[in-house]
C-alpha cells in the first residue's frame, strides 16, 4: 500500500532536535550580545554555532524529504513537508538574526538583555510543546483532534512575546538616539522575536492538519 | 451515448480520489473500466429486461404483438428499420439534450435523459382513448418521477447511518497518520470499486437496451440488433468502459465538494451509499437511476451528520432543478420529434 521507510515523526525528530541545538546556540548568542561589552570575536564564533545547527537543520529536512517518497499519501506528504519547511525556518531566523547582529556589529543596550532572554526563553518552550505536538499529529491522531490544549498553550507564550516585544519598541523609541538607529536596533528585536511568531504559525499549520483529517 | 456516459459517471466513483490524489487516476480508470464490464455481465441484464419493457409499452421497441402483425403483413424488415430508427432518435434527444444542458453548464444525468425520452416517444404515441393506456404510461410517469425523491433520499438516508455509526467507530481506532492514510486509500479503492461494478450494473441498460429484442424469445423473428440480453448489457459495459479510459480525465479533476463540507473519510463512505442505493433501486424500481442524484444525496446525508448548517442548500437547489429538467426536456424533445414523424414511424 505504502512504501515501507521510516516513519516520518522519526524523519522530523531528527530535524526538531538540530533546531532545538539552533535555538540553545541562538539562545547563548544572544546572551554574549547582550553584556556591556560584547566580544564581536565571541559572538562570531557563537554565530557559527548558530549557522552550524542551521546547515544541519537543513540536512535532516533534505533526508526527510527524500525519504517520504512513496510514504503516505500525497496530501499528508505535502502537509509533513509544509511543517518540516515551516521548522526549518525557525533555524534559519536564528540563523539570520545572530548574523545580522555580528555583520552590522549591532549593540543592544544591556537594559534589555533580561527581556531577550525571558523572549529566548518563551521561544524554547514554545519549540518544546511544538515538538510534544508534532509527535503527538503522527502518534496519537484521534486524541490530538479532541484535545490540542498544546496547540493553545503554544499560542499564550506565542502572545507574552508579542508583549515583550511591544514593550522594547517602546523603548526604543523613547531613546536618545538617531532615528536611522531606532529602526536598525526594532529591526534586529524583530528578529530575535520572529522564531516565537513562527512557532505559532505552524501551530496553526498542524491545527489545519488534524481539522481536515478528523474521522 | 456509452462512450459519454463513461466519460462523466467514471467521476463519481473515483473522482474526489484522484482529484485529491489518493488514487492514480491510471490505476482509477482500469479498476472503472474492469468492474463496470462486470457488473454489466453479472447484472445488467436485469436491468435490460426493465428497460426494454419500457420501450415496449411506451412503443420504442417492437413487442410480440408487432412482430405477429410485420409477419402476417410481410413487413419484418421494415419493423427492423423502425425500431433502428427509433433507437437513434431516443439516443439523438436525450444527447441533445445533456450536450445543451452541459454547454449551459447544468448538471445532468444521462440515465434520466434517455428514460424520459423513452417516456416522451410514448407519450405522444398513446391512445389516450384507451383507459388501459392510461393505466400503463400515467403509473411510470409516476414511478421514473418518483426516484427523482427515492433515490437521493435513499442515498442521503444511507450516507447518513453509515457515517454516523463508521464514524464513531473510527473515532476511538484511528490511532496514527500512517493509519489514518492507509484507511482512506483503502476506503476509496473499495468505494471506487463498488460504484464502477454499480455504474455497469445500472447504466449498461441505458446505453443498449433500446438495441434489445425483448419480443425474440417470444418470436424466434430478429427485428432488432441485439438478441441476447446478457451480451447486450456487456456491449453497454464496454462501450461505457471504453468512455471511461479515453476521456474522463478532466471530468474526473474538476469533480468538488461544495455542495456540504465533509471529510475524507466521509468521502469515500459517501461513495459506498451511492453505489448501494444504485444497486437497491436497480432491484427496486428496476429503471436506471441517476448517479449524480445518488452522489448528491449521500453528501447531504453525510454532511448533516455533522448538523444541518453543513449543507449548502443553495446549491443543492440549483442540481434539484436539473434532475427534473434534463428528463422532462429529452421527453419534451422526442415527443416534438414523434409529432414530425408520426407518419413514418407509427
Amino acid at each position: 500500500m505504502f512504501k515501507k521507510g521510516i516513519f516520518a515523526h522519526i524523519l522530523i525528530s531528527e530535524q526538531i532536535k538540530d533546531v532545538e541545538e539552533c535555538l540553545i546556540q541562538f539562545e547563548s548568542f544572544i546572551r554574549a550580545a547582550t553584556v556591556e561589552e560584547p566580544s564581536p570575536e565571541t559572538l562570531r564564533v557563537l554565530a557559527a554555532g548558530v549557522a552550524k545547527c542551521e546547515n544541519a537543520a537543513d540536512d535532516s529536512l533534505r533526508n526527510m524529504i527524500d525519504s517520504l517518497s512513496g510514504q503516505y499519501l500525497p496530501a499528508t506528504r505535502q502537509d509533513i513537508i509544509a511543517l518540516a519547511s515551516s521548522c526549518d525556518r525557525i533555524a534559519n531566523k536564528c540563523e539570520h538574526a545572530s548574523r545580522t547582529i555580528v555583520i552590522r556589529k549591532g549593540r543592544i543596550p544591556k537594559e534589555f538583555a533580561n527581556d531577550l532572554i525571558e523572549v529566548i526563553s518563551l521561544t524554547k518552550q514554545e519549540f518544546a510543546l511544538l515538538a510534544q505536538s508534532i509527535t503527538m499529529t503522527f502518534t496519537r491522531l484521534n486524541a490530538f483532534i479532541k484535545d490540542h490544549h498544546l496547540l493553545d498553550e503554544i499560542r499564550l507564550l506565542e502572545s507574552r512575546v508579542d508583549v515583550i516585544e511591544e514593550k522594547l519598541y517602546e523603548a526604543i523609541y523613547t531613546m536618545d538616539m538617531e532615528p536611522a538607529l531606532q529602526d536598525r536596533l526594532a529591526k534586529m528585536i524583530e528578529l530575535i522575536c520572529d522564531p516565537s511568531d513562527i512557532i505559532e504559525n505552524i501551530a496553526d499549520q498542524i491545527q489545519i492538519m488534524l481539522i481536515t483529517r478528523k474521522a | 451515448m456509452g462512450w459519454s456516459l463513461g466519460t462523466n459517471d467514471a467521476a463519481n466513483a473515483f473522482g474526489t480520489a484522484v482529484s485529491t490524489r489518493v488514487i492514480r487516476y491510471r490505476t482509477a480508470v482500469i479498476i472503472i473500466a474492469i468492474l463496470v464490464i462486470v457488473g454489466a455481465f453479472l447484472q445488467g441484464e436485469g436491468n435490460i429486461g426493465k428497460l426494454s419493457e419500457l420501450a415496449q409499452s411506451n412503443k420504442v421497441i417492437a413487442t410480440g404483438e408487432d412482430v405477429s402483425r410485420a409477419i402476417e403483413q410481410d413487413a419484418v424488415e421494415s419493423l427492423r428499420w423502425k425500431s433502428a430508427i427509433k433507437a437513434a432518435i431516443i439516443f439523438g434527444c436525450a444527447g441533445l439534450t445533456v450536450f445543451v444542458m452541459s454547454y449551459l453548464k447544468f448538471p445532468v444525468s444521462a440515465n434520466q435523459s434517455i428514460t424520459g425520452a423513452i417516456i416522451g416517444w410514448g407519450l405522444f404515441h398513446a391512445n389516450y382513448s384507451d383507459p388501459a393506456v392510461l393505466g400503463v404510461n400515467l403509473p411510470q410517469i409516476g414511478k421514473f418521477a418518483s426516484t427523482w425523491l427515492i433515490n437521493p433520499l435513499g442515498a442521503g438516508l444511507i450516507s447518513f447511518v453509515l457515517v454516523f455509526f463508521v464514524k464513531k467507530f473510527l473515532e476511538e481506532r484511528l490511532t496514527t497518520m500512517r493509519s489514518y492514510d492507509m484507511l482512506v486509500k483503502i476506503g476509496y479503492l473499495v468505494a471506487g470499486s463498488i460504484a464502477a461494478y454499480s455504474i455497469g450494473v445500472n447504466s449498461s441498460a441505458s446505453v443498449t437496451a433500446l438495441y434489445f429484442d425483448a419480443a425474440y424469445a417470444d418470436t424466434d423473428v430478429a427485428t432488432n440488433i441485439l438478441t441476447d440480453a446478457r451480451l447486450t448489457a456487456v456491449i453497454g459495459g464496454v462501450a461505457i468502459a471504453i468512455g471511461v479510459l479515453t476521456f474522463s480525465k478532466r471530468v474526473m479533476m474538476t469533480v468538488g465538494g461544495s455542495i456540504a463540507n465533509i471529510s475524507q473519510i466521509d468521502g469515500f463512505l459517501v461513495i459506498i451509499a451511492m453505489a448501494v442505493t444504485i444497486l437497491l433501486m436497480e432491484k427496486m424500481m428496476g429503471i436506471p437511476v441517476s448517479t449524480s442524484q445518488a452522489v448528491v444525496g449521500a453528501v447531504i446525508g453525510a454532511g448533516l451528520v455533522s448538523g444541518v448548517k453543513n449543507v449548502n442548500f443553495g446549491v443543492f437547489k440549483r442540481i434539484a432543478i436539473a434532475w427534473v429538467s434534463s428528463p422532462t426536456v429529452a421527453g419534451l424533445l422526442t415527443y416534438l420529434v414523434a409529432l414530425a414523424t408520426q407518419n413514418y414511424l407509427a
